[in-house]
Parts: structure tokens; C-alpha cells; sequence
């Protein structure tokens, strides 16, 4: 039961606290390649901290579905961040958590993002809703592949046992089949979470935007839930991908709180090495055409099933 | 050595698709860069054990050559070529990018199911390795087919050769000596003759595209 406590307050008090830092240390690395110091790493906070204060602007003509989107967006974020642990080392008591619950959490609250803009009928609201619906069918082939193949290679579909058992794979990035998936999970990140090949995210009012011009219509409180709830988002599929393919709990051999400290010492390092990656990528490449999306979709999806094939052919 | 050897077959097939979903030219050229530089590190690996355990230096001095040739010298011909023509993005192709990446995936899994029918495939040093750098030259072969740019098909045939050098060094770990150099020589001459070649078609023609050259039958 303790144990059971202490999962829910290390999940939600790290991804909660942590996510936005994220996006200021990506910001950040974007201002120093541009050579400008850049807004502090921490000013995504303090923006939150000011959106939450402010009261929220809504339209007359919109629905309750406007109204009742931001909590359900934060809600499955958070649910998502539940099921992906940070640390092996803490048990949840319950085994559940299926990689598949995993990718339609997230799509249920994508999907009422795409409602809640397209309801207060602004065109810009209509555009992002529909882009964002045809990004999201594309990858979404992708990610089940590449989660349900390692899911394969471990013998359950729940999160927690796969990662428990990426503790004892040696080297996962020299494994072929887990090279492919990660390559794949890598595009699948940028496109999940509008990174630039994809999206851009520090556009606002633009006319290439396709997350932003889905939060256009919001404002104060809920405006600051929806871009919590973003940067929950990301950390999520960030801490799937470093806790999958950089397993390193088993490296740590002792047990108990100090354990669990290092560990989440060393899982916060490998989420800056992540972000830091995701920054160079975002420095390093342009802005797809909205039509090219589908070919790194395509890439993304063949890698994954080739790493399916690779497993089939010739063992995990 | 044979994880990092796999490691670097998946990396191979991974940026040969990556070379399929691109249609700008400097990708095509960094990617190849790339792949070669990925050639050069598989070659410096085997030439290192096979220095360690027989003492022979030929491999390494294939891997000299081959980060010469196809890493810093073949790009850079290739770059000094397309900054001399016109166009920079492939606009059209014969099927659209995701069609030609399944078709891709479609070869790899031929190659796969074909290649497990051999006898030992898990066994002696024909294996996954073997499979990846087998599709490499089948997915370059469908690169130079589907790009209707002459450099396009210039880069499809420098990925066809990397393929086939891969394939050779993973079956033998080390070739004889002048059969590989051999070949990595016709390789620049012909990237050479095939540079001046783009050049003179686009002065004459005033594109590369090689639908034009049709226009030239009696």
C-alpha cells in the first residue's frame, strides 16, 4: 500500500513538476544556437503561474464541450504519466497500464482538443482540427507497432513489465530490433509532441500552426492547463523512450529510498540528454510541407514494422 | 563485435530509407555521406579484429581508402556538381514517397523470407547482417529507378555499390586486397565521368531530367 502511495506522488509530482522544464531547456538551447541568452529555463512556469491567475475569456456560442476539454486534455495527461513509470524501482501494486491503454488515453484527449476547436467555429480551429487529425492517424500505426513489438520481445503489453524487463536487456541501442524501434519512437516523439520537422512550436498565429491554432481560442486557466497538459504530454513520451531504450536501474544494485533518489537522479539526466537531442533536431531542420507529413510518417511506420520483421525472423 | 556489427546493418538500412523518403538533393548527398561514413566504421571494425587475430593490414587500409573516396571526395564532387545546377528539390516521381517506402518495406521482407531459407542463416557469419545490406542494394536499386534527376541516380548507384561492398565484407570479413580496391576506383571514375556528364546535360538540355535525353533518339 505504501509503496502504492509512493508511486502516485513520485508519477504525478515528477512529470508535473518536471514537464515544463523541458520545454525551457529546449528553448533555451534553441536561443543559445541563435546566439540570444533567451527567456530564463524556468520561465515556463512562471507563465503557468500567471495564466492561472488570470481569469478565462469564453465564447458566447461555444458548448459545454469547450468548457469541460481543458480538464479532460490535463486528465488523460496525467493518467498517461501514471502509467509510464520514471523509476523501476518503485512497484505499482496493480499490473495494469497496457501500452494500448497507453496510445487512447492520449487519443481521447486529442480528440477532444480537435472537438473543443473546432466548437467556437473559428477557421483557424477548423484547420488545426483537421490537421492534427491526419497527423495523428498517420503515426499512430507507427507507435502501436514499435511498443507491441517490444511489448513481443518481453511477453506482456503492460508498460511496467516491459521496462522490467528492458532492465536486464544488455545494451539495447546495439540490439537490432531495438535500434529500429527507437529510430521509429524517435519520429514518433517529434511528431507527437509538434516538435519542428512536423510542427513548430513557437509559432503563434501562423498560418502553418497546427497545435497552437488548436489552444487559440483559450485563454487564463484553461489555456494553462492545455499547455500543461503538452508538456505532460511530452515528458511521457520522452520518459517512455530513455526508460525503454537507456534502461538503468539495474546499474544502481542496491535497493530501498537511496535507490530511488539515484535513480531518479540519473532518470532527470537522461531526460536533459533527450531534450537536448530534441533541441539540436529543432535547431537542425526546417518546417515540413503539411504533404510531406505522410513520407515521415511512412519512414517512421516501415521502421517500426521492420523491427517487427527482424523480430520475427530472427528472434529477440 | 558481431552486436556492433548488427548494430551498424540496421543503422545501413535505416539511412538507406531515409535516403527514400527524402526528395532534396543536399539530403540525398548528407545522407550518403552518412552511409558511407557507416561503411567506413563497419570497415575499420572488421580491419581491427582481423588485425588483432591474423595480423593483416589490408582491411585497414581499405577502410583509409573508403573514408577518402566515398566519405570526403564523392560528396564533395557531388556538391560542387549540384551547386552548378538548377534545381534543388525532385518534384515529380513515377509513385509518391510512402507508395516507394512500402514498396521498400515490401523488398526487405522478400529479402528476409528468401534469405531464411538458407541453410545456417542463424548460424556461421551469414546472418541479419547479411539480410540488411542485402535490401540496402535492392532498396537502392529502386531509388535509381524512381528519380527522374540524373544525380539522383548517381547517388542510387553509389548506394547500390556501398550494398554490394557491405554484403561482400560481411560474408568474407575482408575481401582480397585488390578486388576492393579495384572496384572502389572504377567507383570514382565513374562518379567523375558521371559528374561532367550531369554538367554537360544541363547546358545542353537546360534540365537534368532524364525524360529529355529521350528527345534525342533518331
Amino acid at each position: 500500500m505504501s509503496d502504492m502511495i509512493l508511486y502516485f506522488i513520485v508519477q504525478t509530482g515528477f512529470v508535473i513538476l518536471a514537464a515544463p522544464l523541458v520545454n525551457g531547456i529546449i528553448k533555451k538551447i534553441k536561443a543559445l544556437s541563435q546566439k540570444r541568452t533567451g527567456a530564463p529555463v524556468l520561465q515556463m512556469y512562471y507563465d503557468l503561474f500567471k495564466l492561472f491567475k488570470k481569469t478565462s475569456v469564453v465564447s458566447d456560442v461555444s458548448s459545454w464541450i469547450f468548457r469541460v476539454t481543458p480538464y479532460i486534455v490535463f486528465a488523460t495527461a496525467v493518467a498517461a504519466a501514471m502509467i509510464v513509470p520514471v523509476t523501476t524501482l518503485i512497484k505499482p501494486v496493480w499490473n495494469t497500464g497496457d501500452v494500448i491503454l497507453l496510445v487512447y488515453i492520449l487519443a481521447l484527449g486529442r480528440f477532444f482538443m480537435m472537438l473543443a476547436a473546432l466548437d467556437t467555429g473559428s477557421t483557424f480551429g477548423g484547420m488545426g482540427a483537421s490537421r492534427e487529425a491526419m497527423i495523428s492517424a498517420l503515426i499512430e500505426p507507427s507507435i502501436l507497432v514499435s511498443l507491441i513489438t517490444v511489448g513481443l520481445i518481453a511477453k506482456s503489453t503492460a508498460v511496467f513489465p516491459i521496462m522490467t524487463f528492458m532492465q536486464t536487456v544488455q545494451n539495447p541501442l546495439i540490439h537490432p530490433v531495438y535500434l529500429m524501434i527507437f529510430c521509429a519512437l524517435l519520429i514518433v516523439i517529434i511528431a507527437e509532441t509538434s516538435r519542428i520537422p512536423v510542427d513548430d512550436p513557437s509559432t503563434h498565429l501562423e498560418l502553418t500552426m497546427v497545435h497552437e491554432a488548436m489552444l487559440l481560442e483559450y485563454s487564463g486557466r484553461s489555456l494553462a492547463l492545455m499547455e500543461l497538459a503538452a508538456a505532460i504530454k511530452q515528458l511521457v513520451f520522452i520518459t517512455l523512450l530513455v526508460n525503454l531504450f537507456l534502461p538503468h536501474d539495474q546499474l544502481i544494485g542496491i535497493h530501498g529510498i537511496a535507490a530511488i533518489g539515484i535513480s531518479l537522479l540519473i532518470y532527470l539526466a537522461k531526460v536533459f540528454i533527450a531534450a537536448l537531442l530534441i533541441g539540436i533536431v529543432e535547431v537542425n531542420t526546417v518546417k515540413l510541407r503539411l504533404f510531406s507529413i505522410p513520407n515521415l510518417a511512412a519512414l517512421s511506420f516501415i521502421l517500426s514494422f521492420i523491427g517487427f520483421l527482424q523480430f520475427f525472423a530472427f528472434g529477440g | 563485435m558481431t552486436n556492433y556489427l548488427d548494430a551498424l546493418s540496421v543503422l545501413l538500412l535505416v539511412s538507406a530509407f531515409i535516403l527514400m523518403g527524402n526528395k532534396r538533393i543536399g539530403s540525398y548527398i548528407k545522407t550518403f555521406q552518412f552511409q558511407s561514413a557507416l561503411v567506413a566504421l563497419l570497415t575499420g571494425i572488421i580491419g581491427i579484429s582481423s588485425f588483432a587475430q591474423d595480423g593483416r593490414i589490408d582491411v585497414l587500409i581499405i577502410c583509409a581508402v573508403v573514408i577518402g573516396i566515398k566519405v570526403l571526395f564523392i560528396p564533395y564532387l557531388l556538391k560542387k556538381t549540384y551547386a552548378k545546377v538548377a534545381y534543388r528539390v525532385e518534384k515529380d516521381f513515377f509513385l509518391n514517397i510512402p507508395i516507394l517506402v512500402l514498396i521498400c518495406c515490401l523488398m526487405v521482407v522478400f529479402s528476409y523470407f528468401s534469405f531464411a531459407e538458407t541453410m545456417g542463416i542463424n548460424t556461421g557469419t551469414i546472418n541479419n547482417q547479411i539480410v540488411n545490406s542485402f535490401s540496402v542494394i535492392l532498396i537502392g536499386l529502386l531509388f535509381m529507378i524512381s528519380r527522374k534527376k540524373a544525380i539522383g541516380q548517381i547517388v542510387g548507384f553509389l548506394v547500390i555499390e556501398n550494398g554490394i561492398f557491405v554484403t561482400a565484407l560481411f560474408a568474407t570479413h575482408g575481401m582480397p586486397f585488390i578486388v576492393d580496391m579495384g572496384i572502389l576506383m572504377d567507383i570514382l571514375v565513374a562518379v567523375i565521368i558521371m559528374g561532367i556528364m550531369v554538367f554537360r546535360i544541363d547546358e545542353k538540355f537546360g534540365s537534368i531530367n532524364v525524360d529529355n535525353i529521350k528527345d534525342l533518339r533518331g
